[in-house]
């Protein structure tokens, strides 16, 4: 007869609050899922706080849209580290990039609307660092093909390789039409991003500099309709969201007062004809409110 | 830069007496493969632009400065960027028929990043471009307007053309060997030896580095009076060649 150990009342109390939780975060996920009538909903999530790890359907793979571009980020700041990049190194700024699957040339639809201030650069150069900040905070396509033209989609797989990240793979950058065509497309699971987001929470992305000049930049995200508009203002987070017709996430480091980062990333498809929900930020307040539960808040 | 650095002229330095690191990117009389099949000697004979203040004052035509040329971004090798830096004697002319450009034009001309000189280790010299004997120029932007459409390209190419058979004008297109977001001139191979300097040298490094300085070539420039032409030349040919310095 198998002998059970007696846990401690204070023990057992925070166990059955944790499974509490869980429970009733799984219930609210699917609630969320069925009145935004999602196709599909990827969550990962990661407390530092209270070590709590959560996930519903973290190794789908979706669509990256936007969030690729944490993966440039990352070559980028790997490049740098390693000394084979400086962040104040001229770009030319010049909006024609060759497809990776027929090499042929091919042009953005840009404007200044879109791009802003590396629109109006157009023709002259920019800074590597100034295009990781346009390329995170505005999301502006321009910037991220100028730097994984630079960096080279060889190097970011290398650098999520180097990272141990699986679930995210970058195959090219914005807008290559040829390629989509061909099926070659970016693809994250919330897994994924939740693994690099956490290295670059920890000081663990190419070292604590190089993870601290990512977390400013992500923290000077201008679209915050995902994961920060479900928490309270002063709420900081360190994010980049993604979104095109059929998906919207968003995945980022939170940091609240008094209490370490979590990490959250909710990914998020719905079809063409649904136009974009409030998914994202339902999730993320859910997240909240269920951890302000458990620390008694 | 100061007046008087201006009169003692740019350094000539043979290719040859370079740095071997140096040496190794700029190749100098190295033998290379165009596109074509047809092989080509690079430059060996290089101005020598000591600092950024100098490329950003020294002008070459009364509306280019030197430091256009030498605009690149991070694909030409870092060692080339740094100054002293050191752009194939050919410059001059290029420069000399964009001024005519201009002329023709009636407005600002302007140059691309990377759409001057570039070295041999420039990540877009693939193949023996004129761009690596300082003989092309990519041409972004004519006074307001931006060239990426194929209405402004193909209408400068033929404004270009008109001008002289010297200058070779890529045209518009998406394939290589064409252009679509840009005007690319060139003048084709040329290298230039300047008077000053001797080619009595093998091709290695030597004992005694040779280098000259260029004579300033204006009248004004050597000291001459600022005097009326003769009345032989009409007056009208020479309006504004005697306005160093002005910027467009």
């Amino acid at each position: 007869m198998a002998r059970t150990e007696a846990r401690p009342p204070a023990e057992t109390e925070a166990r059955d609050s944790v499974a509490r939780a869980e429970q009733s975060l799984y219930a609210s996920v699917l609630a969320i899922r069925d009145r935004n009538e999602l196709e599909r909903l990827g969550i990962a999530f990661y407390d530092a706080e209270t070590t709590l790890q959560w996930s519903y359907n973290a190794d789908a793979v979706f669509h990256a849209a936007s969030t690729m571009k944490l993966a440039v980020l990352l070559a980028v700041f790997r490049q740098y580290t390693r000394g084979e990049l400086a962040l104040d190194e001229p770009v030319h700024v010049r909006n024609k990039f060759i497809s990776i699957h027929d090499r042929r040339p091919y042009m953005l639809d840009i404007s200044h609307d879109t791009e802003g201030e590396v629109y109006e650069r157009l023709g002259r150069t920019m800074s590597v660092e100034r295009l990781a900040y346009h390329m995170i905070t505005s999301s502006s396509n321009f910037a991220t093909n100028l730097l994984v033209d630079v960096v080279g989609v060889p190097v970011i797989q290398t650098a999520l390789a180097e990272m141990k990240i699986d679930g995210i793979e970058v195959l090219r950058g914005v807008e290559d039409q040829a390629a989509f065509d061909a099926g070659l497309n970016n693809e994250v699971t919330a897994n994924g991003l939740l693994k690099l987001l956490r290295l670059v929470a920890e000081g663990r992305a190419y070292g604590e500099e190089a993870s601290a000049r990512m977390r400013e930049i992500l923290l000077d995200q201008r679209f915050k309709s995902g994961i920060p508009a479900g928490l309270p203002p002063a709420a900081r987070v360190a994010h980049k969201s993604g979104n095109i017709s059929t998906v919207h996430h968003d995945a980022g480091i939170v940091y609240l007062e008094g209490r370490r980062p979590y990490v959250l990333v909710v990914l998020t498809q719905f079809p063409s004809e649904a136009g974009l929900t409030t998914a994202v930020a339902d999730v993320s307040r859910d997240i909240y409110e269920c951890l302000a539960g458990m620390n008694g808040g | 830069m100061a007046e008087t650095d201006l009169e003692s002229g740019l350094k000539i330095v043979d290719g040859f007496d370079l740095d071997p690191d140096l040496r190794a990117l700029l190749r100098p009389g190295e033998l290379v493969e165009g596109i074509g099949g047809q092989y080509h000697h690079l430059p060996r004979y290089f101005y020598e632009i000591p600092s950024h203040e100098a490329a950003r004052d020294i002008r070459l035509t009364p509306h280019f400065g030197l430091n256009e040329f030498l605009l690149v971004d991070l694909k030409e090798a870092a060692r080339v960027r740094a100054f002293p830096r050191y752009v194939p004697c050919a410059i001059r002319i290029v420069a000399f028929y964009l001024e005519r450009v201009r002329e023709a034009t009636g407005a600002p001309v302007h140059l691309a990043v990377n759409g001057g000189y570039r070295s041999p280790a420039h990540k877009l010299s693939v193949a023996a471009t004129p761009h690596m004997w300082g003989t092309a120029a990519d041409v972004y932007r004519i006074g307001t307007v931006v060239l990426r459409d194929r209405a402004s390209i193909e209408t400068y190419n033929r404004v270009i053309e008109d001008l002289t058979d010297d200058i070779y004008v890529m045209p518009y297109g998406h394939e290589i060997g064409k252009a679509d977001d840009h005007i690319h001139v060139d003048l084709g191979y040329v290298t230039v030896v300047p008077r000053e300097i001797s080619e009595d040298r093998l091709e290695g490094p030597q004992d005694r580095p040779r280098v000259a300085f260029e004579e300033r070539r204006r009248g004004d420039r050597r000291g001459w009076p600022r005097e009326p032409l003769p009345e032989v030349f009409p007056a009208a040919a020479h309006a504004g060649s005697d306005e160093p310095g002005s910027r467009k």
